[in-house]
């Protein structure tokens, strides 16, 4: 066998092994779409009772029992606020471990402990330590705080990694051509390390907003979007479950899409074009 | 490139604080240390209004240090710092009247070319419409207007040098420093650029301290030639000063050219001292005090002052087999085998005829006046 058959073997077994992985990813998320669409009879398995937009329907005109609306917007919004912190707290630190300070190595691995410990334990200790200081739970004061020591570390991680990168000499050219310390970080290093901040975002708001673990004992009387959907499964499942499945997914498709769409264009821009 | 040919109103000679005008720099004693290793040892250094400086020196000399110290993008452990006669020591980078250029330009990747000219200006907060007006003139000074609205991403080695010049420039600081300027560009283009800067410090009147491994850089642009060896100065004067009478063996062992003999000192006769080598006894002419015999000395003569047509006057000799012969052109340079491992160079005047074959063996002498004692000069 010539060595350019056994190429063309190589990349279409390695592009098979691909396309399996891609569809494992994705077939259950699919399966979920498509019994969302069932018949108003519709069971919750294959063979599909019929075609109808009866529980997006439902979903829209809720009860107050199993009304969805609150808790996404609650997620929603928690959702937001974890990024939003993470994203700020996340560019501090790195910028921090930049200067390598003392006692920096302790830090980064401190910082790293909110990945490795179990999300349930810390949900259930921080919960405890809450009720012992005497503190009400509620899913934007313990459920928020207690989420961000979640998302920090991956933010953390994004920012070290995009530092890592940086040039640190195109800094002290702004400085040494009279740019201060904070006008270089807002007009030099804040636009370079942009895409890494939209990137810590990101790992910020969809880790939130599908916690379960670390949500279960903190979030007090009014839960957050995962929380209602186990609530629910666990009182009847109805394809309405899956009708929210599939609006959520569709909506962080389009947010990420939005993302890599505006850091294509930012890099493309950057990149510089012809006169 | 006419930049400057009409300056517009620079408010330095307004700043308040002059002490000693006529020096743009003065280093005092600078030390810097980074744990146990010492990066700068106690350096002085003094450069005149629009004096054109070199700090050359091997990869980890300090001058790199020194240059990012004078920016203020280091701050010495001791020692002063005044640029302009104005004490400047614990000033940040941003209050400094001083420039820099870096060995890979540093431009901002995410600005337009004019946007980066234009960004010292915006920093020192001028009207938009003088800046407008100021970075156009400068940017056709430069050559690079057409390259306005182009991302540093798009543009050649040549193009982002003049850039960054052009960025560092436009505010016409009291000192531009250079870090390895024209090292990440071609060969080819490096002759060039050099000319262009020399003639821009000339017409510009700002001090250019110029950071360099290549003594060539050094030596055809600078003024004022400062060589550095582990973390010391070894030697400043004019490039003539340092080619002709190196001051250290160091000094003649970086510079190109110079056959370097270490020994100890044997006596004086008739202004004369001898030193006993590896090689055998020497004869160095010594004015003023010579050392007491048995100090280590060193001593260095340059290889286009070596001879194979050795005469009374060349007291010096040495018997030796040639091993390599290398034709520049200009001259044609003989190396032979030292007894003592190191190698000898003479060079012959290139248009001459060619006298010495590979493998022979060839008596070299030289005059006791074309030798150079170290440790003596300035």
């Amino acid at each position: 066998m010539g060595w350019k058959v056994r190429l063309n073997v190589t990349t279409g077994l390695l592009g098979a092994i691909t396309l399996a992985f891609l569809a494992y990813q994705w077939l259950p998320i699919l399966t979920l779409g498509l019994l969302s669409f069932s018949g108003p009879s519709g069971g919750t398995t294959f063979p599909m009772n019929g075609v109808s937009f009866h529980w997006y329907r439902e979903l829209w005109q809720a009860s107050v029992m199993n009304d969805f609306k609150p808790p996404l917007l609650r997620s929603s919004l928690l959702a937001l606020a974890c990024a939003l912190t993470t994203v700020v707290l996340s560019v501090m630190a790195a910028q921090a471990m930049r200067g390598r300070f003392r006692g920096s190595g302790a830090f980064f691995y401190l910082m790293l402990l909110g990945i490795m410990a179990p999300g349930i334990l810390v949900g259930f200790g921080f919960a405890i330590l809450m009720r012992l200081l005497g503190i009400e739970l509620a899913w934007n004061t313990t459920t928020f705080l207690v989420q961000v020591s979640w998302t920090l570390p991956f933010g953390f991680l994004t920012m070290l990694a995009v530092f890592n990168r940086f040039d640190p000499r195109v800094e002290e050219a702004a400085l040494t051509l009279g740019a201060s310390r904070l006008v270089t970080f807002r007009r030099i290093t804040l636009p370079l390390v942009l895409p890494g901040i939209i990137g810590a975002a990101l790992f910020g708001f969809s880790l939130s907003y599908d916690e379960y673990p670390r949500s279960m004992f903190t979030t007090g009387p009014d839960g957050t979007l995962p929380l209602a959907i186990m609530a629910q499964l666990d009182r009847q499942l109805t394809p309405e479950i899956y009708a929210i499945g599939t609006v959520t997914t569709m909506s962080s498709l389009v947010a990420v899409t939005l993302c890599a769409a505006g850091l294509w264009a930012m890099r493309r821009s950057t990149a510089g074009r012809s006169p | 490139m006419d930049i400057l040919a009409q300056p517009i109103e620079v408010d330095s000679a307004a700043k308040p604080g002059f002490a000693r005008p006529q020096l743009d720099l003065e280093l005092r004693n600078i030390r810097k240390r980074y744990g146990d290793f010492i990066a700068v040892d106690g350096v002085s250094l003094k450069v005149r209004k629009g004096q054109f400086v070199c700090l050359l020196g091997p990869s980890g000399c300090g001058k790199t240090t020194t240059l990012r110290c004078v920016a203020g993008l280091e701050e010495p452990d001791e020692g002063d710092i005044l640029i302009g006669g104005k004490e400047a020591t614990r000033d940040p980078p941003w209050q400094r009247d001083i420039a820099m250029m870096f060995q890979d330009f540093a431009l901002f990747p995410h600005m337009t070319v004019a946007k980066n000219v234009a960004f010292g200006l915006e920093m020192l907060k001028r009207p938009k419409a003088e800046i407008t007006a100021r970075v156009d003139q400068v940017l056709k000074s430069f050559e690079i207007a057409a390259l306005a609205n182009r991302k540093p991403g798009s543009l050649s080695g040549g193009q982002r040098q003049r850039v960054a010049l052009a960025r560092a420039m436009i505010t016409e600081p009291r000192l531009l420093l250079l870090d390895e300027p024209i090292g990440a560009l071609d060969y080819s283009l490096r002759e060039t650029v050099m000319l262009e800067l020399k003639l821009l410090q000339k017409r510009s009147g700002i001090s250019f301290i110029w950071v360099t491994h290549d003594q060539n850089e050094a030596f055809s642009l600078g003024d004022l030639v400062v060589v550095m060896n582990h973390a010391r100065i070894e030697q400043m004067g004019t490039p003539e000063e340092i080619l002709q009478r190196p001051a250290t063996a160091f000094v003649a062992g970086f510079v190109q050219g110079n056959n370097v003999f270490h020994g100890r000192a044997a006596g004086t006769s008739d202004g004369l001292l001898a030193v006993d080598t590896a090689l055998g006894r020497f004869h160095v002419s010594s004015s003023g005090s010579a050392p007491a015999a048995g100090t280590a000395v060193s001593f260095s003569v340059r290889a286009e002052k070596m001879t194979d047509l050795v005469g009374d006057e060349h007291g010096n000799r040495v018997s030796a087999r040639c091993s390599a012969i290398e034709f520049f052109g200009s001259v044609r340079r003989h190396l032979f085998e030292r007894s003592d491992g190191e190698v000898l160079k003479y060079d012959q005047f290139g248009a001459q005829a060619a006298r010495i074959e590979l493998g022979q063996l060839v008596t070299i002498g030289w005059r006791a006046d074309d030798t150079v004692l170290h440790g003596m000069a300035g």
